[in-house]
């Protein structure tokens, strides 16, 4: 066998991965580097190559062109039974004909582990599962069946673990409960995970690092905090959380700031949060960060204020508000406002207007498209 | 329940005893037991409850006739022309529907002994199996008895040879057909290839070490055993001579050929194939399918011979089942393959020996080279080496034919 | 199914019977009376015909009704090898159709998948045999394998067979033609059990380090047992009642015969019928004692 029975992570580096199907590449030219005992995950919607590079990983797809190596080792060529790598799958994949007890002790049959029986008994209790051990998976919950396929993967202490999308199949109670598992064995054994899902909270509350992946292509990465405050593209701005973009040609620019003119009103945000400083711009801020006035405040440089504007629409989401109001010129602009007790604030139809910090605008690299408005 | 018993007077009551037994016992279980009597396979509704009796004859308002016989035994078969079949509708103005379902005699009977036994149609009017056959049917009681007065010509031309059977003396209840010689058949020039012979002459040359796995037996018991007993020096026309420990030597003797591996198969009809695709080379087997092999091939690649120690012979015959309602119009058939112009039109055809005589005086006028065919028209000489298997008891044919099947089933 | 629902009925707490069982009664109707007129009358009979003994009148074909067990023992004993011979064929045929068919069926099933055209045409390459009679077939087999045959004559010369020894009458060609003619009934049902195999399994077997070979060993093969079982018994069940292939007039010789061919030969030969009724319930209680056995070893109870 060609790995070692390894205790702690190993990182993983892709070099230039490229793939191609018959009629699309799903991954264009592909760089990336996870260090040892991240937990890394790999955002994007579906369709947007981010299993794909999970399988290359694994090594159950082969990359039409660039290297992958683990722990600095080129594992390109490596078959999957070789890598020291351990997947989770998005359907479980758990053997239907054997006990949930063979099935964690497989691997470590199949590399002549000593004692598989005790260690995989062991792998069960961490997942809290050691009392269904003699029963088929068939016979167990879709979170039950989750955990097995954790403990499977985990009992082999692979340098790397690969997690495809595998809260995706549980009810929310149950993924919010495997989430904070998840994270709690991650941190216990100090493995290196790489974690697909199309879930942006998923993703933000578990990982130390997250790249969102679009098209075949990583559009940003970084922690999560970072990538939520200072999106810069319109695909990462909508994808990750909400956004309001406003587009406009820039009018001024200091040694701080830019502004753009938009129907007639500036808006303003920090240089040092903005991608580009000419031209056409595009400028986003979070709906969380707005505030709406009934009455036409009067407000410092330091604030963008745009409207009047008509609320169209009321969402109670329990913890706060979702207004959406329509600014004639600047399309409907999202505010939520924190529940504090006495709600409606305002009634529907009435006539508002809505401010933000200047620090809290963002500007994006790109310009957003027709198509991503409807992923936001 | 006239027919069908042993000559021997004290046989005859044993088994006339045995038989008004068999009839109460029966009688009580089917007063008794409907429900078995009903659930008893088919077949052996075979039992007969009493003397069967003629169906009525309706030929004279029905002018059709249904007939059974072999494949390769009518005129004009080839092209499906039958010029002698067609010519006795034309002139008799009855319909024959000419069925070729007789493949073997055992399977055939199989299908047909249900309703004989019971007397009713069994769906053919006449029909031709072999004469060891048409004994059985005898003795059972199936067959009807034909007018001779319908049939001058069978009258007239019947070779005398073919009267004075035990069971048929008048040879009213079955009318000869064709003859068939059991000898052997070979490949000319492979048996000449293989041994250095140009023909075999005894069974002996059939056992050669050169044939080793290139001999091909007929599955008709009568003959290969027949010949078999005849090259061991058995008279198979006597009771004396041909007993049951005789047979089983003889039958002994083929089964340790087949271990050998000297005998390559043993089968019906299809032994025809195994000569034409050169899987053997010579065959105990019958002279007419030599010619039509022969036919087939195109060539004269097949030789019949009959051995030094003698031939077989047997008859397949007209017979008439109880349940026919067309006997008129089956003695009109009769009456016409029996004059001689028909006769040898028909010979000249399927090549089998003639039971007509004055055949042999048409055919010279026609085709004198197949005239002087003693396997066609045996001469006095000929049919001297030429022997019937003699006829056997219920018992006896049950376990004749047991042994022989076990040889052929590698038993 | 039917059978529970139909006692459910009739042991219910009301005295009458409930519309369930009356529905499920009306249902079972046709399928019992079918059962009961063309399985059951003829079996009974079968057994009854099995103890019959011959007549005193010594007629051929003639038999009267008793209770003559030992037509039992005379079948077996005499027809000893031919039954061993059937099982012995039987079990080497299926064998054989199972590693014949077993890569056909994985490549259909699972290789083919993502060609739906080339599965469909591999598909009906696999029926296609059907579409000609079972005897032409075994015909054209006697026909390419003739003594005087190229193919034959090829492997004599290249010292398979020695010159004195011919492929039709042995054992060799029966075997080979019953795998030939039960292929079909052993790919078909693989074939369905492996079409349906979810192929993440495998790769999730890859994944926790099993070679191919293992992966095949431990996840897929276990997996399609179901259609393996059912193949072999579909295989196994006819073939050891099959009297075509080992028949004289077919691929078989003096030495090949079956017990179909024996069954064959006492029923229409000799008119045997006790015996030959004897050796076809013999026949019967094997398979199923057999099948029984194996289906138990194998752990698909469910399949019976």
């Amino acid at each position: 066998m060609a790995t070692d029975f390894v205790a702690r992570g190993q990182d993983l580096e892709l070099v230039g991965i490229r793939k191609e199907f018959p009629g699309f590449t799903a991954i264009e030219n592909l760089d990336l580097k996870i260090p040892a005992g991240e937990f890394f995950a790999l955002l994007g919607p579906s369709g947007c190559g981010k299993t794909t590079t999970l399988r290359i990983v694994a090594g159950l797809d082969e990359a039409t062109s660039g290297k992958v190596l683990i722990g600095g080792k080129d594992v390109t060529s490596t078959k999957p039974h070789d890598r020291p790598v351990n997947t989770v799958f998005q359907s479980y994949a758990l053997f239907p004909h054997m006990t949930v007890l063979e099935n964690v002790a497989f691997g470590l049959r199949q590399r002549k582990v000593a004692d598989p029986l005790a260690k995989a008994t062991e792998a069960l209790q961490l997942v809290e599962l050691e009392h269904l051990a003699l029963r088929k998976p068939q016979q167990l919950s879709g979170g039950q069946q989750q955990r097995v396929a954790l403990a499977r993967a985990l009992v082999n202490r692979p340098a790397l673990l690969l997690l495809d999308e595998p809260l995706g199949a549980l009810d929310l109670k149950l993924r919010r409960q495997m989430q904070v598992e998840l994270k709690a064995i991650q941190m216990e054994v100090g493995l290196t995970f790489l974690h697909v899902t199309h879930d942006q909270e998923e993703a933000m509350d578990m990982a130390d690092t997250v790249a969102v992946m679009n098209k075949g292509q990583i559009e940003q990465m970084g922690a999560p905090e970072a990538l939520y405050d200072r999106p810069k593209t319109a695909f990462v701005a909508r994808f990750l959380g909400q956004s309001n973009i406003f587009v406009g040609d820039v009018v001024e620019e200091n040694a701080n700031s830019i502004s753009i003119s938009c129907n007639g009103q500036k808006i303003a945000a920090p240089k040092s949060r903005s991608e580009k400083h000419t031209g056409r711009v595009a400028l986003g801020v979070r709906p969380e960060k707005a505030t709406f006035h009934e009455d036409k405040p009067d407000l410092d440089s330091n604030h963008n204020l745009v409207g009047p504007g008509e609320i169209i629409d009321i969402r109670f989401t329990g913890v706060s508000n979702q207004y959406l109001i329509d600014v004639p010129g600047f399309g409907d602009i999202t505010v939520f406002a924190q529940n504090v007790g006495k709600s409606p604030v305002v009634e529907l139809g009435a006539q508002v207007w809505v401010s933000w910090k200047v620090e809290h605008a963002f500007g994006l690299s790109d310009l957003p498209l027709k198509a991503d408005n409807d992923e936001a | 329940m006239k027919e069908g018993l042993p000559q021997d007077p004290m046989m005859r009551q044993l088994v006339q005893m045995a038989r008004g037994k068999m009839l109460s016992r029966r009688a009580t279980l089917l007063g008794l037991g409907g429900t078995a009597a009903v659930m008893s396979l088919a077949s052996c509704a075979a039992d007969t409850q009493g003397a069967l009796t003629p169906a009525e004859d309706l030929s004279d308002s029905e002018k059709v006739l249904v007939w059974h016989n072999w494949p390769l035994y009518m005129d004009g078969e080839d092209d499906a022309s039958y010029p002698t079949l067609n010519r006795f509708m034309e002139q008799s103005g009855i319909t024959v529907e000419y069925m070729m379902e007789i493949d073997d005699n055992d399977t055939w009977y199989a299908k047909v002994k249900d309703q004989l036994a019971l007397g009713t149609d069994p769906g053919f009017d006449v029909a031709c199996p072999t004469n060891w056959l048409v004994n059985r049917m005898i003795g059972l009681g199936y067959l009807q008895t034909l007018d001779n007065a319908n049939m001058p010509n069978k009258v007239a031309n019947l070779a005398p040879a073919y009267l004075g059977d035990a069971n048929d003396p008048e040879r009213t209840l079955s009318v000869p057909y064709q003859g068939i010689i059991g000898g052997i058949v070979y490949n000319k020039k492979m048996y000449k290839e293989a041994t250095g012979k140009d023909a075999p002459t005894s069974l002996a040359d059939v056992w050669a070490p050169e044939l080793k796995g290139r001999v091909g037996l007929i599955s008709e018991m009568r003959d290969s055993v027949g010949l078999t007993l005849l090259s061991q020096g058995i008279d198979i026309t006597s009771d004396e001579s041909l007993t049951e420990d005789a047979f089983n030597a003889a039958v002994e003797f083929i089964a340790a050929q087949v271990s050998s591996g000297q005998i390559f198969n043993i089968k019906g009809n299809s032994y025809g194939e195994d000569l034409t695709n050169g899987n053997i080379i010579v065959a105990l087997a019958w002279s007419g399918d030599t010619t039509i092999l022969n036919a087939e091939v195109g060539e004269e690649r097949f030789g019949f011979v009959v051995p030094d120690t003698g031939s077989t012979i047997s008859s397949d015959s007209f017979v008439v089942p109880m349940g026919s309602a067309h006997k008129k119009n089956a003695e009109a058939l009769i009456n016409y393959y029996y004059d001689p112009v028909n006769a040898a039109e028909l010979a000249a055809y399927v090549n089998y020996v003639t039971p007509v005589v004055g055949a042999k005086e048409e055919m010279l006028k026609t085709d004198p080279a197949l005239a002087e065919n003693p396997l066609i028209f045996p001469s006095e000489e000929f049919l001297s080496n030429v022997f019937a298997f003699r006829a056997l008891t219920g018992q006896e044919e049950q376990r004749f034919a047991t042994a022989w099947q076990n040889v052929l089933l590698g038993a | 199914m039917a059978f529970v629902a139909l006692g459910q009925g009739s042991s219910g707490k009301t005295a009458a019977p409930t519309k369930a069982s009356k529905v499920a009664f009306i249902l079972l109707a046709p399928g019992m009376i079918y059962l009961g007129l063309f399985f059951l009358t003829p079996l009974v009979s079968l057994v009854i015909t099995s103890l019959k003994t011959a007549s005193f009148t010594g007629e051929i074909g003639m038999y009267d009704y008793a209770f003559q067990v030992s037509n039992y023992g005379y079948a077996l004993e005499t027809y000893f090898p031919q039954i061993a011979r059937s099982f012995v064929y039987a079990i080497i045929a299926t064998l054989a159709a199972l590693l014949i068919s077993y890569p056909i069926a994985y490549f259909i099933g699972v290789k083919a998948r993502s060609k739906p055209m080339l599965q469909a045409f591999l598909l009906t390459l696999v029926i296609a045999p059907f579409f000609i009679s079972f005897l032409l077939r075994t015909f054209a087999w006697k026909q390419i394998f003739s003594n005087e045959s190229p193919a034959t004559q090829f492997l004599q010369s290249i010292g398979v067979l020695a010159p004195d020894q011919y492929v039709i009458g042995s054992s060799f060609a029966v075997i080979a033609g019953l795998t030939y003619n039960f292929i079909p009934f052993m790919t078909l049902p693989i074939y369905t059990s492996l079409e349906r195999l979810d192929t993440r399994l495998v790769e999730a077997g890859s994944d926790l380090y099993a070679t191919p070979a293992q992966t095949f060993w431990k996840v897929t093969f276990p997996l399609s047992l179901p259609g393996v079982i059912s193949g072999t018994l579909l295989t196994f069940i006819p073939i050891s009642g099959d009297y075509i292939s080992a028949s004289r007039d077919f691929l078989g010789g003096s030495d090949t015969a079956m017990i179909g061919n024996v069954v064959e030969a006492n029923f229409f030969r000799i008119q045997d019928y006790p015996t030959a009724s004897a050796l076809s319930v013999m026949l019967m209680a094997a398979i199923v004692v057999l099948v029984s056995v194996y289906v138990r070893k194998s752990g698909t109870e469910e399949l019976l």
